[in-house]
Formats: structure tokens, sequence, C-alpha cells
């Protein structure tokens, strides 16, 4: 399969048809809105889906096959702003702030993405390590950490764990829900193994495409949204929003290959990479780095970053994945 | 009947320091409070409550005239600079004063 034939078969997706039609509504100012206790219980409900199935899934690896990729993934969320501030500050003139938080963004990961691509692997029957769930549990804080001290200036000395906003932020980047719910569902998962997936496979996975769709239908009215404020964050953000995640794309797959992943587990490791977040961070940055203006990294995370990836990047880092495992 | 004048205390916030200003409310010996999701805009672009980042809350609160200013001050030193927010005080007349 080529590059352009797994573009079409990704695009044709009904989840990324359904997040196409959500853009639409959101532009054409339809009256469509999807109540937020929905898109809340929709979250949750694909946080455990996943974090369940990839604790079975460790429960049948064993940790001695899992624990090496995880940690090369944390590390390498956790560099991710050590190299994207410097650009933010010196190419794009950001605030060291404003920096910081972009930074973080995209040194964290989203979920949704992660979730996108291995819809994408199961559409053209590619296996991939369904553990790769923990290197999204493992990738989301550290970056969020990282790029708050350098948003807080932490090399000038203005970095404090005693600020309340730092204290309330470190709390919602360590055990916010997402990192809460993927953690503890892959434990459950682990603890109950193969008899508990026959147990919980007819409400958590069978459905799970169903709720993608929904979910994406809802995601798409909310970068819809913002594609407005494209205007607001200058030309420099919205070459950053593309590049970015082709760069960290291609690290996350190369690392993925040198630390043995199979093709499909490479596409997501690059995928998780490539990746900026826009449910933990945001959340995290407002409350430790208030004077960072959120417009610029939600707007570039979420109405550049993210259609980009789950629309062109999952089917390139999977070619690319391909092309390093021939 | 017999009614006491107290202040209520209304405060609308970027729902993500919800938890600071309630802290903030405690710290200045308020004994509860009533809160809402709202939306909404400002002078801060769109409140539009569709993920929880850009959503509102809405904090009440009866207290007395002086905990009203202490609490009023607190917000302005600690997070109007900061955040999308907005705070006010209205007279309100109570049965049980002893209750705020």
């Amino acid at each position: 399969m080529d590059f352009l034939t797994a573009i079409q078969s990704n695009l044709l997706s009904p989840a990324i048809l359904f997040f196409v039609l959500g853009i639409f509504a959101a532009v054409s100012k339809s009256d469509l809105k999807i109540p937020e206790s929905l898109y809340t219980t929709l979250t949750i409900y694909l946080l455990i889906a996943i974090g369940f199935k990839g604790g079975v899934a460790i429960n049948a690896a064993g940790i001695g096959v899992v624990w090496l990729p995880a940690l090369a993934a944390m590390v390498l969320g956790a560099m991710i702003p050590l190299w994207t501030y410097p650009v933010l500050r010196k190419v794009g003139k950001f605030s060291v702030a404003d920096a910081g938080a972009v930074a973080a963004h995209y040194g964290s990961v989203s979920a949704v993405t992660f979730i996108a691509a291995t819809n994408f692997l199961k559409s053209i029957n590619q296996s991939y390590e369904s553990y790769a769930s923990a290197f999204l549990a493992v990738m989301e804080s550290p970056a969020i950490i990282v790029g708050v001290m350098l948003g807080k200036g932490a090399f000038g000395g203005k970095f404090s764990f005693s600020d309340a906003g730092i204290r309330h932020a470190l709390r919602d980047a360590v055990l916010g829900k997402g990192v809460l719910l993927l953690i503890g569902s892959m434990l459950i998962g682990f603890l109950s193994g193969k008899n508990g997936m026959t147990m919980v496979e007819g409400f958590f996975v069978t459905p799970f495409q169903g709720v993608l769709a929904l979910f994406l239908l809802e995601m798409g009215m909310v970068a819809g949204r913002r594609l407005g404020d494209l205007k607001k964050v200058g030309v420099f953000l919205l070459i950053f929003g593309l590049t970015a995640p082709l760069i960290h794309g291609t690290l996350g797959v190369l690392l993925g290959t040198w630390v043995g992943l199979s093709i499909g587990g490479t596409t997501l490791l690059g995928v998780l990479a490539a990746s900026a977040s826009y449910i933990a961070a945001p959340a995290a940055v407002r409350l430790s780095l208030p004077e960072a203006n959120p417009t610029y990294s939600l707007t570039a995370a979420l109405a550049i970053t993210f259609p980009f990836n789950i629309t062109v990047g999952v089917p390139l880092f999977f070619e690319i994945a391909k092309h390093l495992h021939s | 009947m017999n009614l006491h004048t107290m202040k209520l205390v209304t405060i609308i916030c970027e729902a993500l320091i919800e938890e600071r200003v309630v802290e903030i409310l405690r710290q200045c010996g308020t004994h509860g409070h009533t809160a809402y999701s709202v939306r909404g805009s400002g002078s801060q672009g769109d409140r539009s409550a569709d993920i929880v980042e850009t959503g509102n809350v809405k904090l009440e609160v009866i207290v007395k005239p002086t905990v009203a200013e202490a609490v009023l001050e607190r917000l302005h030193r600690e997070l109007f600079k900061d955040y999308a927010m907005v705070a006010y005080e209205t007279e309100v007349r109570v049965m049980r004063p002893e209750k705020f």
C-alpha cells in the first residue's frame, strides 16, 4: 500500500469523516451542540477502554518487554520542550511564559490522536503492540512539568513549589483525570488479565468505534470553533504547528524502530511524539503559567496540529515506520 | 419578621480556578458557597464552555460586610491580573445571620 492509499483509507474512516462533519457544523454555525457532560463521559469511556486494553496487553506480554520502550517514550516526551522552547523564544519571539506554555503542550500527548492512530492501524489490518497505551500514560505529565519550569524561568530562579498555582498544576499534571484513569484502568486490566477482558469486552471493545466517531464529531466542533483564532496566532505558530509534528513524529518513529517495536507500535510512538496535548496541558499550564496567553497553545494544538495529525500525520508516520522496517 | 443585612459576593471566573477561589473564600472565614457552571463572553474572548478549559463558574457566598471586603481584596491581589474573572457584592437580607 502506498502513501496515498494509506491517506485515503484513513480519511474515509467513519471517525475522521465525523470529525470533518463536526468542523463543518462549527464553521457553518449550525445549532448542533453536544452536551458538555456527554463530552466528559465519552472522554472517560475512551481513556478507560484504551487503559484497560493496554493493561491486559502488558499482562500478556510481561513487564520485561514493556519497560524499555515506555522509558524511551517518556524521555522523548520530557525532552521535546527542551528544544521547542528555544525555537519559540528565538525564532517565534514568544515571551518566556508563552514559549514554555507552547513547549509543554507539544511535549505532552493527545490521547485522541493516539486512539485515531490505533483505529487507522486496525482499518488496514496492521497489528501493533496493544500495550502502547502505556507510552501514552507515561508521556503525558513529564513534558508539562518541564515546559512549566521553562515558562517560569526556572533557570532564572523564579520557580517555586510553594506557589498556589504551581501546586495545583503539579497535582493536575501528575494526578489529573487523564493520567489517573489511564494508569488506573491499565492496572485493573493488568490484574484482571484475559478473563477480565472477556467480561467487559462487550462494553469497552465492541462499541469503541462508534463512541470514537461520536467523540470526534464533538472534537471537530471544538476545533472548528477555534479556526477563527488562527488569524490571531500569526504565521510563525501556523508553520510551527505543522513542522513540529513532522519532526517529532519522525524522531518517535526512529526511536520506536531502535527499541525494537513492530511497524504498528513504531507508528504509534511516532504519532504520540507528534501529537500535542489539548486537555491535560491547557489545564495545568493555565494554573501554573497564568501570564501565558492560552489562545496560542490551544489554537496551535487543537486547530492546527490535531487535524494535521489525524488526517495526514498518522498515515505518514506509518509509511516512514514501514520504510525503516524494510 | 426579623431580617438582617448581609453581603452577597458573586464571583464569575474560569472554571479551572474554582478550587483556588474556594480556598480563598475559606481562608477569609466563609462558611459555604454555591457554584454553577456557566458560559458567556468577556474582554478575554468567548467562554463557550465546550471543553472545561473554556468554561466559566459562578460562585455565590453570603457573608458579613467585613468578610466581603476581605474576599474582594484578596481576589484583586491574587487572581484578577491573570485570569478572566469578575467579582461584585450586593446587599441581601437573611433570617439567620449566625449561619453566615
